[in-house]
């Protein structure tokens, strides 16, 4: 399936994928209602935006109790907030810290096949292509990154 | 404010003496006459604090401003000012940054926070959306920017907090300490970070969960592509990318106004060494931008080679890059990266730094200063050792630290000799650009609100050397000539005004002015589709001048005419001997009429006429500058 990759190489943490999914989704500018969240670490420039990679296993689903969550035709992962009781078991067994529950599960849909993240991006970090998911965490990635510049501390 | 959209619409006032924490509605008629940041700021102290207030007393009011775009989509908008009085100068303190401070203090629900009185224990203050608290910050004192903002998001355990900080330089009183966000996003000017320690308080931490709303959510969006996609066909895009305003320095040599080694030149035989372009090629590893930035031109650098192997940190800019090789004739690129990161830490303006110790150079090589006076440091012009040395005693106020750590015009009453060689206007040290191969930008430092400053005006149209655009713009060819004389009033007061529109409504200068994309025209469309406010380009541009006015009464009321509207004397009397900027000098005054007339200021003294003050809705200041002549 199509998925968005991140390139956290390029990624220059300027968070406007933050504001182009929140103002798509809900019409109001607000990192917080947003479904990818850009984790930074300022001391060493890095940048990477966390967003629903769709796994193939998704332990979010499995962990919801009520059946609130459910695989699209798209691929991604759907919330149904008439069922969703608010829990965060979702939240807690997400792998990559990609979903958020404010009044209800924030996750990813793609934009409907036209992620306006991608969009918007202006150093082509995320890029929208057939893939697998990527099982790299960003504390991992971040590593690596230090590790190729010289700056392993 | 429920009727006016991209505001946050609140005001927050921390009161340390009490410890109290007072929030209420941004004052409609604040928006509608200032639009924002610089705006409010300006006007809010003009009209609450008096003249003669003590910058490091606790009647000084620290004020963090942002505007109307701050929080949404639009390019570039990260932006806050943060004022104040200034302890440095005297007048008004005032300094900007980006980063991603800004947009969280409107997430938290606030266009302006506004600190008063003095705390009678060093505090960190934490704004969690309504939430204020005053947290202990005895276990920060002394910490430099970095640490205190690793212990501040461990100590409240969240790492989307933004901070504001300020640095040891700051709490040993150095007079030109700034507040720093992102760790090294820097409001470096006029000592701000000094004023915000002397109230007790080290840092703000913000948190901010709340949203911004646009009042045309289509147009809007409209106008951001717009504008997005000229920045992306720019020609400038790449270059500012790739450098940042780095790129700057290699321009500046080639025109002849890099001040090199204090201003004596404005070549620097070193500059390819020192250059933006060889940061690009050989230093920086990966691109980093403010909040909401299409053309993210912060550049993260590892140190590849030498001494400095393996240092590592964002930047530089142009300012503090120049500051620490040519105007110090230091050609060592790590080296100056060195002293840039250590002001940095320490929490010093690199640009004020860096005259005073190139001033210091300058008197060493005129056999004006003794080596014994100088706690034996060799200050032969680039000796890097001395300028690392120094750094750390200005920062700690120690030995010869101490006569530079107010300034070069404070260190030079202290010595009683170098005054006239001090590279300052109004006690605000100078930028890294040579007024006499720039003279539009010189008229600006003479006249700027803070003191010796470009970026009040930063008539960049005058660098295209375009005869056509001052003809079509001012009516005056000489206007868009760099070392022409005539017109520079007129292109100034545009400037000032285009400039204080943009640091109310807080994006990017580097983008919305310079690359000629946030005209009046433009903003007016763009804050009606924000806030709803209708404004034709023309009020848009009075909104500029009732700044620029408020800001002339502020200095006025502290005693600043005509007379301090004055450029060094080497400026005015000896011209560049080399380079492209060869033979002029700065004809001051002539300059100086234009601009008063332009301005209709009083040309004797360089006050407000009352009929300007009237037509711009500030008959209120006209009475009291009545009241004090």
């Amino acid at each position: 399936m199509k998925r968005i990759v991140v390139d956290a190489n390029l990624c220059a943490g300027c968070r406007l994928c933050e504001l182009a999914c929140s103002f798509f989704h809900e019409e109001v500018f607000s990192p917080t209602l947003s479904r990818v969240t850009v984790v930074k670490q300022d001391v060493y420039g890095l940048d990477f935006p966390v967003l629903c990679r769709q796994c193939d296993h998704c332990p979010a689903i499995d962990a919801c109790p009520t059946n609130a969550l459910t695989r699209t035709e798209l691929g991604t992962i759907a919330a149904d907030i008439e069922a969703c009781v608010g829990c965060t078991q979702c939240v807690e067994e997400c792998t990559y810290n990609a979903v958020k529950l404010v009044s209800e599960p924030l996750i990813c849909d793609l934009c409907e096949g036209d992620p306006q993240c991608v969009r918007r991006c202006p150093t082509k970090a995320l890029s929208y292509e057939e893939s697998k998911p990527d099982t790299r965490r960003p504390e991992y990635v971040f590593l690596e990154m230090r590790r190729r510049w010289g700056i392993d501390g | 404010m429920a009727d006016l959209k991209g505001y946050a619409g609140k005001v927050l006032r921390i009161q340390l003496h009490n410890g109290e924490a007072k929030i209420h509605d941004l004052e409609k008629e604040l928006a509608v006459g200032f639009l924002g940041g610089r705006g409010f700021n300006s006007k809010r102290l003009y009209d609450t604090m008096g003249s003669g207030t003590d910058p490091l007393g606790p009647d000084n009011r620290l004020m963090f401003s942002t505007g109307p775009l701050v929080g949404t989509i639009f390019p570039t908008a990260s932006r806050f000012n943060v004022s104040a009085k200034s302890p440095q100068t005297g007048i008004l303190g005032d300094s900007n940054a980006g980063g991603h401070f800004a947009a969280e203090m409107k997430y938290a629900g606030y266009d302006q926070i506004i600190i008063e009185g003095r705390s009678p224990d060093p505090v960190y203050i934490y704004i969690n959306d309504g939430d204020v608290e005053f947290m202990d910050a005895s276990h920060l004192q002394g910490q430099d920017i970095y640490k205190t903002d690793e212990i501040i998001r461990a100590d409240l355990a969240d790492q989307r907090i933004q901070t504001a900080i300020a640095g040891p330089a700051a709490e040993n009183g150095v007079k030109y300490s700034g507040i720093f966000v992102n760790l090294m996003r820097a409001a470096a000017r006029t000592g701000l970070g000094t004023v915000m320690a002397s109230k007790g308080v080290k840092a703000l931490a913000v948190r901010g969960t709340g949203s911004i709303e646009v009042a045309d959510p289509r147009r809007f969006e409209e106008l951001v592509e717009r504008i997005e996609e000229e920045i992306y066909s720019h020609e400038q895009y790449w270059p500012r990318r790739k450098m940042g305003t780095t790129r700057i320095l290699m321009m500046a040599n080639e025109e002849g106004f890099l001040p090199t080694r204090h201003y004596t030149s404005g070549v620097f035989e070193h500059a390819e060494e020192v250059s933006g372009e060889r940061l690009a090629e050989e230093f920086n590893v990966k691109t980093r931008g403010c909040f909401a930035c299409p053309i993210p031109c912060s550049r993260f650098y590892v140190v590849p080679e030498g001494r400095f192997k393996g240092l590592y940190a964002e930047g530089p800019e142009y300012e503090a890059l120049g500051s620490f090789t040519s105007r110090v004739g230091n050609g060592d690129l790590g080296l100056a990266l060195k002293a840039i990161d250590m002001c940095n830490k320490l929490g010093l303006d690199a640009l004020t730094t860096g005259e005073c110790i190139s001033w210091a150079m300058e008197l060493h090589e005129r056999g004006m200063l003794p080596r014994s006076m100088a706690d034996g440091l060799d200050l032969s012009w680039g000796n890097g050792e001395a300028i690392l040395a120094l750094i750390e005693k200005i920062a700690s106020r120690e030995g010869f630290g101490d006569i530079l750590a107010d300034g070069s015009r404070a260190a030079a009453a202290k010595l009683g000799f170098g005054a006239e060689l001090t590279m300052q206007v109004k006690g605000l040290d100078l930028i890294m650009a040579d007024p006499r191969g720039l003279k539009g930008f010189g008229l600006g430092y003479a006249v700027a609100s803070r003191g010796g400053d470009h970026l009040r005006s930063e008539p960049f149209l005058e660098l295209s050397d375009d005869p056509q655009r001052g003809l079509e713009m001012f009516g005056v060819a000489e206007a868009t000539l760099r070392l022409a004389d005539r017109g520079k009033g007129k292109l100034v007061s545009y400037f000032e005004d285009w400039n204080a529109v943009i640091d109310a409504l807080e994006p990017c200068k580097n983008i919305m002015q310079n690359m000629e994309i946030l005209t009046f025209e433009v903003a007016s469309e763009v804050i009606e589709a924000t806030t709803g406010l209708r404004m034709t380009p023309s009020e848009v541009r009075l909104v500029g001048e009732r700044i620029i006015n408020i800001e002339r009464a502020f200095i006025v009321r502290e005693g600043i005419r005509r007379r301090d509207d004055s450029l060094p004397r080497r400026f005015r009397e000896e011209p560049l001997t080399e380079g492209a900027s060869k033979g002029t000098i700065f004809d001051q005054e002539p300059m100086l009429d234009e601009y008063y007339d332009e301005r209709q200021w009083d040309p004797e003294i360089g006050i407000p006429k009352e009929s300007t003050l009237i037509k711009l809705g500030l008959g209120y200041v006209a009475e009291d500058l009545r009241k004090m002549a």
